[in-house]
């Protein structure tokens, strides 16, 4: 039994859920099983599972993004302003991500120099941007897509082969940032800090960039998914930095088995994290469920998900083994 | 023979299956001041620890008035009137003397006025000059003990336990506390004192009890002890020294360049304008007791803390001045420290054995690829576990599930991968299994054999003597004595290192 249990990963688990979870619906609900729907249902979570890719990189490095929505929101709807407002679209894109990025790099120094707990730091700032956007850059809630992007709609409204190109930006995004994750010196340093910042320091990492990356890269990745979902929708809106979604955003990294103590997981974890999340909303709209129930349920199965880390990936193994003392 | 206030039977403590404490029997008398000493490790701490509830013991009785009591957690024992005041005061230091005195017995309309009037006719009935009125905070180390002592005192102890209580003194505060020691004899109280400081414990005491390896040495009256006599019963060893090379007296390897060179380094308390040398080719030892600055001092130049601004220093890696604040810069100029800690700062507990190694050899070479080479990566893991005998299924198991000497060894292989002209060796073997104490050991000779220069810091003797070329005695946060191993013998050490 034991030995079982030990092979049995978060990860595992949550794969198994969303299998039987597929089949159940398959079964029971009319229309589920159907090429138009299961290709809604990867469109419908595409946004967010680019995200979470961006997110799980801060998780993996023992912080934590809360200002990964408004980043999205600010920096995109400032970009489309500018192009609005008759800039180059291609300027105010760069505008748009280098602000962005300059987020990212606030967090970094917040949290590496000044040595803020990330929690905070980014809930600050992500208020701070919002507020900030909405006070002297952005004076409407909604910031429309105008004709003059051109062929960028396509990175929204597009298919190749069917598939709708929300669903390969995710995937592009997941196989660079996996292959970040795996391939480069940043991203083994970034599972050294979230494992054991200590070492990693002793061993002669240099701690402070490496956190200054993770956080640049997140705010990159959330300006991408930002204009996907502009793109797809064709307006952006700011108030989603309000919005829930930030919390849906560490719920599928925590539930694909990203574990919040740091070091563990990785790109897999989040896509397969999404995809259970992403079968859930869609089985409980097609069952005509009410949107606040629906954010009850899901509150829950965050509030499980994170027990369950807790327990497969415990911050002291010490404590684990032998209980608090 | 007045009748004792506490007894203990045959105590013994095991953590996983290791005894820290074998059998121990001892009486503590009311009114009597009885010192425990022994090396780091001879197990005072746990004794006294399970005498005040801090540990449960694993076989063994502990008597209360002579009838069988069992303390399951500190505030049990102080119920019973035992009291243990630890060298880190476990004050807050946010609340004033008063609020910290009467801690956890407030009532539920709590006047801060009866407060400080109550506090202030308990310390007047000590006799302790501090303001109930003033925040801990404020206050220094003596002061703070005093508190720490009337809140024993105000819940009645009856036998407190000082654990290291000079420390962190100055000479004036430490006469204050030895007439503090006497009047809480004069009540009736007994007093349990650890301490390193051999004179101190001569001068207090009344009885005196010698620990080695958590064996009882000897117990007796104080006027049977003299300063050698001590020594000798604390590093007098016989099975324990097995291990270790039986004539101490062999040849030092030769002096080789002079690699590293320290001048007048201080940092905050633990390290005093400290000098020394460290030279290629041999093996530098440094014995000092716990608190005598040793980690401290090599952790300044490896850029492991960061040395306080206002004190300074010099320090020379060959002939450059160097001033790391953080270890990178160190690592990639050749000096490895390899951690006393390997939990809190060794390894990657969810990372595999290459990947722990790959990291290391990452670090040393700076900026020069962006890039992972796995292939690479994985050859020189293959290489390490082989050259140091790395037991693991495979290198891509994971470190934590290694026992303790093979999780040292991957901690030194990756501090060898980086390539260093100097390596610190921090209690290298401690927590490992004797089997690859020896493996270890022999891995350190063969380092300073290749020309490194090797730093080894340990609070074992029979270590720090099979393996040292030169031994560096610390006490008080200075280098104080240096001794070449022709000439240095385990009395000697422990001589310089006590005070």
């Amino acid at each position: 039994m034991n030995k079982f249990l030990n092979g049995l990963t978060q990860e595992k688990i949550v794969f198994l859920l969303f299998v039987i979870i597929l089949v159940v619906f398959s079964l029971t609900l009319p229309g589920f099983f159907n090429a138009g729907n299961l290709v809604l249902l990867l469109q419908g979570i595409s946004v967010l599972g680019i995200l979470g890719v961006g997110l799980c990189v801060v998780v993996i490095g023992r912080g934590i993004d809360l200002s990964m929505a408004a980043t999205m929101a600010l920096s995109v709807a400032w970009a489309l302003q500018l192009n609005i407002n008759g800039m180059d679209l291609y300027l105010a894109l760069a505008i748009g991500l280098g602000a962005a990025m300059l987020v990212g790099l606030i967090n970094g120094v917040l949290i590496a120099y000044a040595e803020i707990p990330p929690l905070f730091a980014t809930l600050a700032t992500g208020a701070c941007v919002y507020g900030f956007g909405r006070l002297v850059l952005i004076h409407t809630d909604l910031v429309y897509v105008t004709p003059s992007v051109g062929n960028l709609r396509f990175l929204g409204q597009g298919r190749i082969l069917t598939i709708p190109m929300p669903v390969i930006v995710f995937a592009v995004i997941a196989i660079i940032v996996g292959l970040i994750l795996r391939y480069t010196k940043f991203g083994r340093f970034t599972y050294a800090v979230g494992d054991n910042q200590e070492t990693a320091r002793v061993t002669g990492v240099s701690v402070r960039h490496v956190v200054l990356g993770q956080y640049i890269l997140a705010s990159s990745v959330a300006f991408i998914a930002g204009i996907t979902q502009a793109m797809a929708v064709s307006s952006m809106n700011t108030r989603i930095s309000d919005s829930l979604l930030i919390y849906e955003v560490i719920l599928v990294v925590v539930l694909g088995g990203v574990g919040l103590s740091g070091g563990r997981g990785g790109v897999r974890n989040v896509i397969v994290g999404t995809l259970l999340i992403g079968t859930f909303l869609n089985g409980m709209t097609i069952m005509d469920v009410q949107y606040t129930t629906q954010n009850a349920i899901k509150a829950v199965i965050l509030l499980v998900a994170i027990i369950a880390d807790t327990m497969v990936n415990p911050r002291d193994e010490q404590t684990s083994q032998h209980g608090d003392i | 023979m007045t009748a004792a206030l506490i007894e203990v039977t045959n105590l013994t403590k095991e953590y996983r299956g290791i005894p820290a404490i074998k059998n121990i029997s001892l009486k503590f008398e009311a009114g009597k001041v009885h010192s425990i000493l022994g090396e780091n490790g001879a197990g005072k701490s746990t004794l006294t620890k399970m005498i005040a509830g801090a540990v449960q013991p694993t076989r063994g009785e502990i008597l209360l008035d002579g009838k069988k009591t069992t303390f399951p957690s500190p505030g049990d024992a102080l119920k019973n009137g035992i009291a243990m005041v630890f060298q880190e005061t476990s004050l807050v230091p946010s609340l004033t003397v008063a609020q910290n005195l009467f801690l956890g017995d407030e009532k539920v309309f709590n006047r801060l006025r009866g407060l400080y009037i109550s506090a202030q006719q308990l310390l007047q009935s000590l006799n302790f000059p501090v303001d109930p009125g003033a925040q801990v905070s404020s206050l220094g180390s003596a002061q703070r003990q005093m508190v720490e002592i009337a809140r024993a005192v105000r819940k009645n102890a009856r036998l407190i336990i000082f654990d290291e209580p000079t420390a962190t003194l100055t000479p004036e505060e430490k006469q204050y506390f030895f007439d503090l020691i006497d009047r809480l004899k004069l009540r009736g109280v007994g007093i349990i004192f650890i301490s390193h400081a051999l004179e101190e414990a001569l001068a207090v005491s009344d009885t005196i009890t010698v620990l080695r390896d958590g064996e009882h040495i000897e117990t007796g009256p104080a006027s049977n002890f003299d300063r050698e006599k001590i020594v000798r019963d604390m590093v007098g060893r016989d099975l324990s020294s097995q291990l270790y090379d039986q004539e101490t007296k062999r040849e030092a390897r030769p002096y080789g360049e002079k690699v590293l060179s320290v001048q007048n380094l201080s940092m905050g308390r633990m390290v005093h304008n400290t000098s020394f040398s460290v030279y290629s080719g041999q093996i530098t030892g440094i014995f000092g007791l716990i608190g005598s600055g040793r980690t401290e001092s090599f952790k300044v130049v490896s850029g492991v803390v960061k040395r306080n601004f206002f004190h300074g220093g010099i320090v020379y890696l060959r002939d450059k001045l160097v001033r790391f604040r953080i270890p990178k810069p160190a690592v990639q100029q050749g000096i490895a420290y390899v951690t006393e800690d390997r939990k809190v700062e060794g390894i990657f507990e969810t990372m595999s054995v290459s990947e722990s190694i790959g990291i290391g050899e990452m670090a040393a070479a700076g900026n020069k690829s962006w890039f992972v080479n796995r292939k690479k990566m994985n050859k020189s893991a293959e290489y390490w576990s082989k050259a140091l005998n790395i037991k693991s299924i495979d290198a891509s198991s994971s470190v934590l599930e290694l026992s303790g000497g093979n999780q040292q060894k991957v901690v030194i292989a990756k501090a060898l991968v980086q390539n260093p002209q100097i390596i610190i060796f921090d209690e290298p073997t401690r927590g490992v299994d004797v089997g690859a104490i020896a493996e270890i050991h022999e891995v350190i000779k063969g380092l300073a054999e290749q020309g490194l220069a090797v730093v080894v810091i340990s609070s074992y003797l029979p270590e720090i003597l099979s393996l040292s070329d030169r031994i560096l005695v610390s006490r008080q946060g200075r280098i104080v004595e240096e001794f070449s191993i022709e000439e240095a013998d385990e009395e000697m050490i422990m001589y310089a290192a006590v005070h």
